[in-house]
C-alpha cells in the first residue's frame, strides 16, 4: 500500500510542477506576449472571465503574486482554465473534453498496443537467442526508433492515401459525416484512425521491443530462472512465470518513462493527419496564440500521462509482491 | 537505453559463479578499452562512419553542394534531373544544396544539446549519489519530475510565447530539459559505486570529494556518460525537427526541419516534388539512426550478456573429435552417477575457455560427495554441467564426456527427455536462495509448479506434500503462501532445500547452499542435511570452497584445480594423507580446533587464467615442491591406496 501512496503523492507533485510551469512561464517572458492575446479578448467576455485570465496570465493585476497563484490554483482546480479564443466563445474545459476522447481512443488505445505487442516480441526476441526473431528485429527497430513520427506520417499519407488510395488522408472522420454513437460513424472513424495508429505503432513499438528484450536477457541469467529449467518446466512455464513476469517489471518502469516521448511524437502525427484530437488541437492553439486553450490542453496531457504512469505503477503493484509490503 | 542495463552489468561484474577469465574481460570502462570495444562492434562502426559523414558534409557544405542553397533562381518544381539531383521546390529552390546545407543546424543541436544534457546529467545524478540523504531526495525527486512530464510539449508552450527566438534559446530549451533520464541512470550508476572497495578507501585515504569524483568515480562511468549524450542527442534531432516543422523554428534557417515545414505547407507530396519531403526525412532518420545505432552498441558494450557468442570448437587446443564411446551407457548397480571425460568450453571474446578439462568422477547411492576448490576452478561449471543447466550466466558448452545417470547418459538427452529427469530423480540446490527463488511467486506456487510438472498430483496432495518437506527442513508450514522475500535468509535456503526434496530424488545436487549464511546457521543446516540424507537415502554432490565445512559430513572429497581433478579420495583419507600439494595448501589454509597450534600458510600466488593454462601440471607455478618434470608434460592422474592424485610425486609416497 505504501507504494502505491508514494506514487500518488509523486503524481500530485507533478502535477502541481506542470500547474505551476503554466502559471510562470507567461511571466518569465518579456514584454508579456499574453498582452496581444487579452486586448482580443476585451469587451467580449464578461469581466469576471476577463479578470481570471488576466491572472492566468500575469496581465496589470493588482494582486501579489503570491494571492495571484493561490486564486490561479482556485482556478484551475474548478475547472476555469478560461474562455478559447480560436473557438470564441466555448469555455477551454468543454473544448478541451471535446479533443480528448479521439486522443485517448487513438494514441490510448495505439500505445497499449504497441507496448504489449512490443513486450511480447522483446520477451520471445530473448528467449530464442541468436535466432531469426532477435537477430533481424533489434537492429531495424533500433533505426525505426531514430524516424521522426511526424515525417513517417506524411510519408504514409503519399503512400497509402495518394499513391494506393487505401485510406482517407486527413480528419478523423468524414467532413459529410456528423459524431453520432452509429455503426455507420464508428466505422468511419476507425478507418480514418488506421493511418496514424500505424504510424504511432511502428515508430514506438521498437523501444519497447528493445528494452524488453535487454530486460529479459539479463532476467534469463538469473538463478532462479536455472532453477525453473532445473525443476523441469515445461519452457512455456518458464518464460512466462519466472522470466516474463519479472522481466516486465523494469518495462513498466521504462513505460512510465517513455511515454511523454510518445504522446510527443504522437500530437505531431495528429497535426500532419488533422485528427480531430488535444495534439492538433494544441498546435492550433499555439499558433492562433490562443494561450489559454494551449495551457488548458498542456494541462490535460500531462493529466493523461501521468493517470498512465500511475496505471503503470499500480500494474507493478499487482505483479510485484515486494512492492505491496510495507518496509 | 534501459534502466536495467545498469544493474545487469553490476552484476555480471562480481558474478557469484563462473570461471575467472570470463570476469576480466567485462568491459570495464576506461577510454582505451571503450575504443577496441568500439572497433569490433559492427553497429557501432556503422553508426559512427555515419556520423563522419554527415561531420564532413557540415563543415564543408560550400564545397559539396552545387548550389547556394537560399537562391530562388530556379523552374519551380522540377523532378530530379542531372542539374538539380533533387529537383526544385515551388519556392524555385535546389532541394539538394538545401538539403547539404541543413546539415550544419541539425547536427550542432544535436551536439549542443548532448553537451548540455550530459553536463547537467552528470553533475545531478553525481552529486545526488554522492551527497545522499536530503539533498539526494531532492535532487532525485526533480529528476523524475522533469522525467515524466511530457517535455516536447512544454517546449511547444515555452516557445510559443517566444516565436522565433533563435537558435541559442532552442538548444538551451532543449538543454535544460533533457538531462533527466541520463541523470536518473547515473545517478543509480554512482550509488552502486559508492561502496566498492576502491572508492572506501579513497575514502580513508582522506582524498578531497571533488577528487574522488573526478578522478574515481567519472572515469568509471565513460561508458554510461557516453550513452547520455547520444541519447540526448538523438532526442534532440528529433524534437528540434518537430518544433521547426511545426513552425516554431527560424522559417528561415538552414534546417531539415525546416525544410519539412516549407514541404508541408506548400504540399509538396501533393504537389510533384516528393523529393523536398522525402529526402530531408530520410537524413533526420540516418542522423537520428546513428545515434541509436552507437547508443545501442555502447549498450552491449557496457553489458557484455547482450552480446551473443559462439563457441569455436575447432580453436580448442589439443582436442580431435572424440572417437565413438563403445562401453554401453549403463552405471554400475552401486553407482548412481557416473561422469567420465567431461569437459565444457567457454566462448569469450579471446576464443575458447575449457573451465572444466577431462573430468571423472562416480557417486555411489546414498554417497555423500564434497567437491572442494577455490572460486574459478570450475566447480560450479562442473556441478551444471553434470545437471545439464549450463547457458547464460554460465554460457559452456560440454564439449565431451559422458553423464550418466540412470542407465542413460544425460549429456545427449533433448530438453523434453531431460525434463522426465529432473527434480523427480536428479534435484538441485543452488548457493543463493534469495536469487534462485522466484520473487514474484509463493514458496507455494514455486511448489505447486514442481508437482505439476511431473505427477498429477491434486492441489489438495500438493498443499499437503509441500507441508510435509517444509516440515522436513523444521519451517512451520504457515510460511508456506509466503514470498520469499518475506522470509529470512535461513529459512528461504530451508526452503530451497525443502523443494528440492518433493520428490525425493536419488541425486541432489548442491551449490555451496549454505554460503550465504552465518557460521552458527551453517553448521544447522549442515547437520540437517545429514541427517536427511540418512534417513531418506539420497546422494549428495556439494560443492564448497569450505574445506572444513564439510569434512564431518562427506564420505569422500574430490579437489579440483584449474578445471582439473587434482586428488579424490575419502574424507578421512584425504584428511590424514593430502596427497596433492594442493590438498595440502588447502588444508593449512585453516585452524583444527583440537589440534595442536600451528602457523596458518595459505597458497602463495593465484590459480591460472584457464585461458593460458600452463604447460604440465597447473598447479607447478604455485607449489612448493616443484620439479623439472612438472612442467615437461601432462601430469596424468594415478591411482595410490584408492585415492586418485594428479601430481608426479604421489607414487612416491610423498
Amino acid at each position: 500500500m505504501r507504494f502505491v501512496l508514494r506514487r500518488l503523492g509523486f503524481f500530485l507533485v507533478t502535477l502541481w510542477a506542470a500547474i505551476t510551469a503554466n502559471f510562470v512561464i507567461p511571466r518569465l517572458m518579456p514584454g508579456n506576449p499574453a498582452l496581444a492575446m487579452m486586448s482580443r479578448y476585451r469587451g467580449h467576455i464578461n469581466p469576471q472571465a476577463l479578470h481570471a485570465l488576466e491572472i492566468a496570465f500575469g496581465v496589470k493585476t493588482h494582486q501579489s503574486l503570491l494571492s495571484a497563484y493561490f486564486t490561479y490554483l482556485g482556478n484551475v482546480f474548478r475547472g476555469h482554465l478560461g474562455i478559447s479564443l480560436t473557438f470564441f466563445p466555448d469555455p477551454v474545459l468543454h473544448d478541451v473534453l471535446q479533443a480528448l476522447p479521439w486522443t485517448l481512443a487513438l494514441i490510448g488505445s495505439t500505445t497499449i498496443l504497441a507496448f504489449v505487442l512490443g513486450t511480447l516480441i522483446g520477451l520471445v526476441g530473448a528467449w530464442r537467442r541468436g535466432g531469426i526473431l532477435d537477430s533481424v528485429l533489434p537492429p531495424i527497430f533500433v533505426i525505426t526508433s531514430a524516424f521522426p513520427y511526424f515525417w513517417l506520417a506524411m510519408l504514409s499519407i503519399w503512400l497509402f492515401s495518394l499513391k494506393l488510395g487505401w485510406l482517407p488522408q486527413s480528419g478523423g472522420y468524414d467532413i459529410i459525416d456528423t459524431p453520432a454513437w452509429s455503426w455507420h460513424f464508428i466505422h468511419d472513424a476507425v478507418v480514418h484512425s488506421i493511418l496514424p495508429a500505424l504510424t504511432i505503432l511502428v515508430t514506438s513499438i521498437g523501444g519497447w521491443i528493445l528494452t524488453m528484450r535487454n530486460n529479459a536477457i539479463s532476467v534469463l541469467t538469473e538463478d532462479y530462472v536455472r532453477m525453473a529449467r532445473a525443476k523441469g518446466l515445461s519452457p512455456w512455464r518458464v518464460m512466462w512465470t519466472y522470466a516474463g513476469r519479472n522481466a516486465i517489471l523494469p518495462n513498466l518502469t521504462g513505460f512510465a518513462m517513455s511515454l511523454g516521448f510518445v504522446v510527443s511524437g504522437a500530437i505531431l502525427v495528429e497535426f500532419v493527419f488533422n485528427y480531430p484530437g488535444v495534439g492538433w488541437m494544441f498546435l492550433q492553439s499555439v499558433e492562433n496564440q490562443d494561450y489559454a486553450l494551449m495551457q488548458g490542453l498542456f494541462l490535460i496531457i500531462v493529466l493523461a500521462v501521468l493517470t498512465a504512469i500511475l496505471a503503470a505503477d499500480a500494474a507493478t503493484a499487482l505483479l510485484d509482491p515486494r512492492t505491496r509490503d510495507v518496509r | 537505453m534501459s534502466a536495467s542495463s545498469i544493474g545487469a552489468t553490476d552484476q555480471l561484474a562480481t558474478p557469484p559463479i563462473g570461471p575467472k577469465p570470463l570476469v576480466a574481460e567485462v568491459g570495464g570502462g576506461r577510454l582505451g578499452d571503450i575504443w577496441r570495444a568500439i572497433s569490433r562492434n559492427r553497429k557501432a562502426v556503422a553508426g559512427l562512419l555515419l556520423l563522419l559523414v554527415f561531420v564532413v558534409v557540415s563543415i564543408f557544405p560550400g564545397q559539396i553542394a552545387p548550389d547556394d542553397p537560399t537562391a530562388q533562381t530556379y523552374p519551380p518544381a522540377l523532378g530530379p534531373s542531372w542539374h538539380h539531383l533533387l529537383g526544385t521546390t515551388s519556392l524555385r529552390q535546389d532541394i539538394f544544396s538545401q538539403l547539404i546545407f541543413g546539415t550544419r543546424l541539425s547536427l550542432v543541436i544535436a551536439l549542443a544539446v548532448g553537451a548540455i544534457a550530459t553536463v547537467l546529467a552528470v553533475l545531478i545524478g553525481v552529486s545526488a549519489a554522492y551527497l545522499g540523504g536530503i539533498a539526494d531526495g531532492i535532487l532525485s525527486l526533480v529528476t523524475d519530475v522533469i522525467l515524466v512530464l511530457p517535455i516536447f510539449p512544454l517546449i511547444i508552450v515555452i516557445t510559443a510565447y517566444r516565436k522565433n527566438s533563435g537558435l541559442f534559446m532552442l538548444i538551451i530549451v532543449l538543454g535544460v530539459l533533457g538531462w533527466s533520464y541520463g541523470a536518473r541512470q547515473l545517478r543509480s550508476q554512482a550509488l552502486s559505486l559508492r561502496t566498492r572497495e576502491f572508492l572506501e578507501s579513497a575514502r580513508v585515504r582522506g582524498e578531497r570529494r571533488l577528487y574522488v569524483i573526478l578522478f574515481e568515480i567519472l572515469p568509471t562511468m565513460t561508458s554510461l556518460i557516453v550513452a547520455t549524450f547520444l541519447g540526448s542527442a538523438l532526442y534532440a534531432v528529433l524534437a528540434a525537427a518537430g518544433l521547426q516543422f511545426i513552425g516554431l523554428g527560424d522559417p528561415n534557417s538552414q534546417s531539415w526541419g525546416t525544410m519539412l515545414y516549407w514541404a508541408q505547407s506548400n504540399e509538396a507530396l501533393f504537389a510533384g516534388m516528393p523529393w523536398w519531403a522525402l529526402a530531408p526525412g530520410i537524413c533526420l532518420a540516418l542522423l537520428g539512426a546513428a545515434f541509436a545505432l552507437l547508443n545501442y552498441a555502447f549498450d552491449e558494450i557496457s553489458s557484455p550478456a547482450l552480446r551473443v557468442r559462439k563457441l569455436e570448437r575447432s580453436r580448442i587446443p589439443g582436442r580431435l573429435p572424440s572417437p565413438a564411446d563403445t562401453t554401453p551407457a549403463v552405471a554400475p548397480d552401486r553407482s548412481v552417477l557416473k561422469v567420465e571425460g567431461l569437459s565444457v568450453a567457454y566462448a569469450t571474446d579471446a576464443g575458447p575457455v575449457v573451465a572444466v578439462d577431462n573430468v571423472d568422477l562416480d557417486v555411489g547411492r546414498g554417497e555423500f560427495l564434497a567437491i572442494v576448490g577455490e572460486s574459478g576452478c570450475g566447480k560450479s561449471t562442473l556441478l551444471y554441467a553434470i545437471a545439464r543447466l549450463l547457458g547464460a550466466p554460465l554460457p559452456g558448452e560440454i564439449i565431451g564426456g559422458r553423464v550418466l545417470f540412470q542407465g542413460q547418459d544425460l549429456v545427449l538427452l533433448e530438453e523434453r527427455e531431460l525434463r522426465r529427469v529432473r527434480w523427480r530423480d536428479l534435484s538441485v540446490v543452488m548457493q543463493s536462495a534469495m536469487n534462485a527463488l522466484n520473487p514474484v511467486l509463493t514458496v507455494a506456487e514455486q511448489m505447486r509448479d514442481a508437482c505439476r510438472a511431473h505427477s498429477k498430483m491434486s492441489k489438495a496432495e500438493i498443499e499437503e506434500r509441500s507441508r510435509e518437506v517444509l516440515r522436513l527442513v523444521s519451517i512451520d508450514p504457515v510460511h508456506l503462501h509466503s514470498y520469499p522475500h518475506q522470509l529470512s535468509g535461513g529459512m528461504r535456503q530451508r526452503a530451497m532445500i525443502a523443494m528440492a526434496l518433493l520428490f525425493t530424488p536419488d541425486l541432489v545436487i548442491m551449490d555451496e547452499p549454505t554460503s550465504a549464511l552465518d557460521v552458527v546457521a551453517q553448521r544447522s543446516l549442515m547437520v540437517q542435511i545429514k541427517e536427511l540424507q540418512e534417513r531418506l537415502g539420497f546422494a549428495v554432490i556439494f560443492v564448497t570452497h569450505d574445506m572444513s565445512l564439510v569434512s564431518h559430513f562427506s564420505d569422500r572429497l574430490l579437489v579440483m584445480y584449474a578445471g582439473q581433478v587434482a586428488e579424490l579420495s575419502s574424507t578421512r583419507e584425504l584428511f590424514d594423507r593430502p596427497r596433492h600439494p594442493y590438498s595440502q595448501g588447502l588444508l593449512e589454509a585453516f585452524p583444527s580446533i583440537r589440534g595442536p597450534k600451528v602457523r596458518l600458510l595459505g597458497i602463495p600466488g593465484s590459480p591460472p587464467d584457464l585461458a593460458h593454462p600452463p604447460a604440465g601440471c597447473r598447479f607447478a607455478p604455485r607449489c612448493a615442491h616443484v620439479q623439472p618434470r612438472c612442467t615437461e608434460g601432462e601430469v596424468p592422474l594415478s591411482t595410490v591406496n584408492g585415492s586418485v592424485v594428479r601430481c608426479v610425486l604421489a607414487e612416491e609416497g610423498h
